[in-house]
């Protein structure tokens, strides 16, 4: 029982309110609480991010021969969408050659079980990638900072 | 919708000296258009020898095409900056 119903309830019981103004109200409450559910049930759906973002700062850390370095990179994820369909275009002789490849690098991995619906539920996993890498390398001319940060937004 | 227009930005150092390119991409893809046309039967022809479905194969490079749209990479250095934008 909410805060309300009560307040409600204990009005009705010290007699300042009569049983119809209490049902009234506890009509009205239980209108709002729908009204508020059904608005929250709209607005939350998965969040689908448009972009992926990879974020790189490195400080050389006094180093004058190589300076900070920034790199802002913002690929769409429709990209990656399309990029990750090309898997679909492999030919069968070229899927026999990806996957002997594969297994000479110690991946046991079958091209042939890559199917759109995977490929499209793995991009939909990337919505909730976040990687954060924030490394401090110390070198004979000094600090080297690096900070990378990988997320979709 | 495919990209319409890329943008090459170069910054020396000192940043004073800039170098920025504005690429109509959408006249390219009209020079390219009579060409595609005249390649389309010749790509039809090895989708169909490499057993790969032409009309896949054409959907696939298209939306390829289309995500690239909105492409934003931009490197900074001490010597120079870097930003391609594709709109």
């Amino acid at each position: 029982m909410n805060e309300h119903r009560r307040q409600i309830l204990e009005m009705l019981s010290q007699g300042k309110i009569t049983a119809d103004e209490a049902e009234r109200l506890i009509a009205a409450l239980d209108k709002n609480a729908a009204s508020e559910s059904a608005t929250v049930g709209r607005t939350t759906p998965t969040t689908r991010y448009k972009y992926l973002r990879v974020l790189v700062d490195s400080d050389s850390g006094g180093n004058p021969h190589q300076g900070p370095v920034k790199v802002n990179i913002r690929v769409p994820m429709n990209l990656l969408r399309a990029g990750v369909r090309l898997a679909g275009l492999i030919p069968p002789q070229a899927r026999d050659h990806v996957n002997q490849a594969l297994r000479q690098k110690g991946i046991p991995f079958d091209i042939n079980q890559i199917k759109p619906d995977n490929l499209e539920d793995l991009v939909d996993q990337l919505n909730e990638l976040t990687i954060d890498v924030d490394a401090n390398n110390k070198g004979g001319s000094g600090e080297e900072k690096v900070k990378v940060r990988v997320f979709c937004e | 919708m495919i990209p319409l227009v890329g943008v090459i930005n170069v910054k020396h150092w000192p940043r004073s000296r800039s170098f920025r390119l504005w690429i109509p991409l959408f006249l390219l893809w009209l020079l390219l258009l009579p060409f595609a046309i005249l390649l389309l039967p010749i790509f039809c022809v090895v989708c169909l020898v490499c057993r790969v479905n032409p009309f896949q194969a054409i959907a696939t490079f298209w939306s390829i095409l289309a995500g690239l749209r909105d492409t934003h990479i931009e490197i900074d250095n001490r010597d120079a900056l870097v930003l391609i934008r594709i709109l």
